[in-house]
């Protein structure tokens, strides 16, 4: 957490305040969306790998979770892409910009 | 974490911006804006379809075949379940 907002660069702020603004918001939007992903992830994942939680995790659990984990990324992305065709089809526009289809692996790098 | 909206104050001087990186920077916060609404709508379409399509126990990190066109199809069901509400509210306020 610390090293996210120290290597903002805040020192270039000065010298570039658009930059550090746009690179503030990116790294923002960016912890919301993977603190959300591990929230789903933890709570869905936990359903599933530790149905009685035991006096520790044990290695099969662990597996699940990881394994667990990858699918339910797997999931999102599916799930980002149907849902971005769709409202692109319902408004009707081309693929104008492809900004906002990145990833989720691209988000997750931030952490 | 300090809060970054004060650090943001602390270390910046915006109205030195010149008005053109001014309204690049409007078009930039509206586009984050609108990714952030998306994202977080993914999220909870994730968070729905999860439940209804990945009902097995969890034996590897890929999505199977099945789970991934149940998983596209329960987007594409709810985006429809949600437009009929909205034609059908619309409908009852015009009656």
């Amino acid at each position: 957490m610390e090293n996210v907002s120290n290597s903002l660069g805040f020192g270039a702020a000065a010298a570039d305040p658009k930059a550090a603004v746009m690179n503030q918001v990116r790294q923002e939007a960016a912890m919301t969306n993977a603190r959300q992903l591990i929230e789903k992830v933890n709570e869905h994942c936990f359903d599933k790998c530790v149905p009685k939680p035991g006096s520790s995790l044990s290695s099969g659990e662990t597996t699940c979770f990881t394994q667990c984990m990858e699918k339910y990324m797997a999931a999102w992305n599916v799930v980002s892409r149907q849902y971005i065709g769709r409202i692109q089809q319902e408004n009707g526009k081309s693929v104008q910009d492809n900004f906002w289809t990145s990833d989720l692996q691209d988000d997750v790098e931030v952490l | 974490m300090d809060s970054p909206t004060t650090s943001l104050d602390q270390n910046l001087d915006l109205s030195k911006l010149s008005p053109k990186d001014k309204q690049e920077l409007q078009q930039f916060i509206v586009n984050e804006s609108q990714k952030a609404r998306i994202q977080q709508s993914v999220h909870s379409l994730t968070d729905v379809c999860w439940k209804k399509c990945v009902t097995g126990s969890i034996r590897s990190g890929k999505l199977d075949k099945s789970e991934e066109t149940c998983a596209a199809n329960c987007v594409d069901r709810f985006l429809d379940a949600n437009f009929t509400v909205i034609k059908h509210l619309e409908a009852m306020r015009n009656q």
